[in-house]
């Protein structure tokens, strides 16, 4: 079992990439950290980097923020070619059923996952 | 030995400054008690949800020593928009392994008036992931959105499809008193409500009220209106909407064994309390159920299969999005309402020759599921 502080650091950490977490026992794939395999219960598991493009399933353009005043945002669910759903912002235009690919984007201290359709790149 | 669903309290919902979280439980703990017949002093366990409004260690010690009762077990619990009928379930199993005689089941919150709008919105963004979710700008709306996004996308729809769930609640409403919007509308209406997370509108979404509801639930029957806890069943799958298995959430899971330790199939099945956050909420429960035909939801809605001489009546006091949402209270006021129907109570609105009901609510982002039925006793 990998000690979750030697985890690979992902956008959350600043780095900017997507981290995936491979069962070894079963070959299942998931994306915010957990200790066991929902599926088998292993904890033998491996770090995958991904590839950072899949498919858009969803998009919402979000109004009501936890900030009053605060600007619309427009979030996305992209399904990753690896398999796991990943939630980030979205370019505007982007549409379910449209490849997209990620970026990160500067926001306060960190970085977030931003998503563009592929073919606007 | 089944337990039984002795008495039910349920208050007006809607923005009624003054009280606050625990005077709304004290008033739906009143309710629920002279429905029952019961004196207070024959209560021995106390279940109490949380407030967002007043979040406390200890709820069900706060609420036992305001209303004055001093209960040999006493316990609070968080699963969300699932929690009353979380607790109803337990409560069912103490009354039958013999723990408990007469467990008092309540919630109670100030929602609407006792918190801000931002604030409210932060305290439930809780639900997201605090660094994968939350700070992308993810709030509890935007994951309902997401969800109908994908949904209307993945079926070939239009937001017109989800619109019908809402004008439907109203219509339920408008025929039942206590609840906070009565006013019928249109699916134009909710087309031209203000955006909220698109696809969702104003009128795709619940209220925050004030409010709370009460059950008690009895090892014996105090008179002939009491209902048996004829099974209950629950699946906890995921918190996170990034964790959420499509078509899988677990409300199917639940529902099934539910309906398994009753012994009953959703033929039996007459009257119907199922959760409503949004109106997306509403279309993938009764979908994942396996009520309607995957992406049916609004079309069987337009029929008037969730009416009450259609096939599914459902959510007939108005659901959350019309009678009200005072967070867990909310919940359970699917359950008043389904208990009113079994007991044939329900006047003008009531469902011919109910005998078995189903109630399901789940929590978070379709992350906690409970599943009750109810059946009319000796049926």
């Amino acid at each position: 079992m990998r000690a979750p502080a030697a985890a690979l650091r992902d956008w959350t950490g600043g780095e900017p990439r997507l981290v995936l977490t491979v069962c070894a026992r079963c070959g299942n794939h998931w994306y915010l950290p957990r200790e066991h395999c929902p599926v088998c219960g292993s904890d033998d598991t491996d770090e995958l980097v991904a590839a950072g493009a899949g498919l858009c399933v969803a998009v919402t353009h979000v109004h009501v923020t936890t900030e009053a005043g605060a600007a619309p945002v427009w979030l996305t669910l992209v399904e990753l070619d690896e398999g796991p759903v990943v939630m980030g912002r979205a370019s505007e235009g982007l549409a379910p059923g449209d490849r997209a690919r990620v970026s990160f984007l500067p926001d306060g201290d960190g970085l977030v996952p931003s998503f563009t359709r592929e073919d606007d790149r | 030995m089944s337990a039984l669903l002795s008495g039910v309290g349920l208050t007006a919902f809607g923005k009624q400054p003054g009280p606050d979280s625990v005077e709304w439980q004290c008033a739906a703990a009143d309710l629920a008690l002279a429905d029952a017949g019961l004196d207070p002093l024959e209560i021995d366990t106390v279940i109490t949800g949380y407030s967002t409004v007043s979040p406390h260690l200890m709820p069900a010690n706060v609420f036992a020593e305001r209303f004055g009762l001093r209960p040999a077990t006493a316990f609070g619990m968080n699963v969300g928009g699932a929690t009353g009928l979380a607790m109803l379930a337990n409560a069912a199993r103490l009354v039958e392994a013999k723990s408990a005689t007469h467990v008092l089941v309540v919630a109670g919150e100030n929602r609407a008036t006792g918190q801000s709008r931002e604030a409210s919105t932060r305290t439930l963004a809780q639900v997201g992931h605090p660094t994968y979710e939350v700070p992308l700008g993810a709030n509890i709306p935007a994951y309902y959105a997401l969800l109908a996004s994908q949904y209307l996308w993945s079926h070939g729809l239009g937001p017109e499809a989800l619109a019908e769930l809402p004008v439907q609640m109203r219509a339920h409403a408008s025929r039942r008193l206590g609840a906070q919007f009565q006013k019928p509308i249109t699916v134009a209406d909710v087309l031209a409500s203000k955006p909220i997370a698109e696809p969702l509108r104003l009128l795709d979404c619940c209220p925050v009220s004030d409010g709370g509801a009460a059950f008690v639930i009895s090892r014996a029957a105090t008179s002939d209106r009491s209902l048996t806890i004829a099974g209950t069943g629950q699946a906890h799958r995921h918190q996170h909407l990034s964790a959420l298995e499509p078509g899988s959430t677990g409300a199917g899971t639940a529902a099934q064994r539910a309906l398994a330790e009753a012994d009953v199939t959703w033929e039996d099945v007459d009257v119907f309390g199922i959760y409503d956050s949004f109106s997306i909420t509403l279309a993938l429960l009764v979908e994942e159920l396996g009520l309607v035909p995957p992406g049916r939801a609004g079309a069987y809605v337009r029929a008037g299969a969730f009416e009450v001489d259609g096939r599914f009546p459902t959510n007939t006091h108005g659901g959350l999005m019309s009678y009200g949402h005072c967070g867990v209270g909310g919940g359970m006021a699917h359950l008043v309402e389904v208990a009113t129907q079994l007991r044939h109570e329900r006047g003008a609105s009531q469902v011919a020759g109910c005998d078995v009901g189903y109630v399901h609510a789940d929590g978070g982002v379709l992350s906690a599921h409970v599943g009750v039925v109810l059946r009319r006793r000796g049926r």
